[in-house]
């Protein structure tokens, strides 16, 4: 009885589903280059 | 150790950025020379007049070389001294020819106050003790104000000079 719970638990974390992570850690990570990038570009333009 | 395909993804990105900017960091610390503006060259506060660059009739505008200017001034509460002109009144406009290479010397006496050149990469904090220097390109020509922009006291908005960069 014990080992066929453990098994369900297993199947559960191998199909999480990380999509809506991986788009929102790219968003985040976009708005950080394109200001850093931004900054930069005032720095050496003056 | 298992990791899922989306976070790779992420890690190589986050990697490849950090590698990025300490590469751009590298490049301008070591070949383009950029540091703090306050590099531990030390002076007394009580004293500055010591110190050959702030004798008072070194202060202002020097032409050193062609194209080669050196500015030194004193942030005192609540004044920017640039030195006095030929009549005798303080210098509180200094003409500048664009294109010209300019080395800021600048101290103080009293508290903490800013150097700032609106518009331009000329920004200064000027602590007591410390000389504060800054080597630049004027470029662009035009009028620029120069600002205390570190508040030093109920004079702090008096603090201001102006900067003409000509053709």
């Amino acid at each position: 009885m014990a080992t066929k719970i453990n098994k369900q638990k297993h199947v559960e974390n191998e199909t999480s589903n990380l999509k809506g992570t991986l788009i929102s850690v790219m968003v985040l990570g976009m708005i950080i280059l394109i200001s850093w990038f931004g900054v930069f570009a005032l720095f050496l333009s003056r | 150790m298992h990791l899922h395909k989306y976070e790779k993804i992420w890690l190589t990105f986050g990697i490849g950025s950090l590698v990025v900017f300490l590469l751009i960091l590298g490049y301008g610390a070591f070949w383009k020379g950029t540091h703090p503006q306050s590099h531990g060259v030390t002076i007394d506060p009580n004293n500055i007049q010591a110190y050959e660059d702030f004798k008072p009739e070194n202060l202002g505008l020097t032409k050193v070389d062609d194209n080669q200017y050196v500015v030194n001034l004193i942030a005192s509460a609540f004044n920017y001294d640039f030195g006095k002109d030929d009549d005798g009144a303080p210098v509180k406009h200094i003409r500048i020819p664009a294109g010209s290479n300019v080395l800021f010397q600048v101290t103080t006496p009293d508290v903490v106050h800013g150097f700032n050149v609106a518009g331009t990469n000329v920004n200064m904090m000027v602590e007591p003790g410390y000389i504060s220097q800054l080597e630049t390109v004027l470029k662009k020509p035009g009028i620029y104000t120069i600002v205390c922009n570190e508040y030093c006291g109920v004079g702090h908005h008096m603090m201001y000079a102006t900067l003409e960069v000509y053709e």
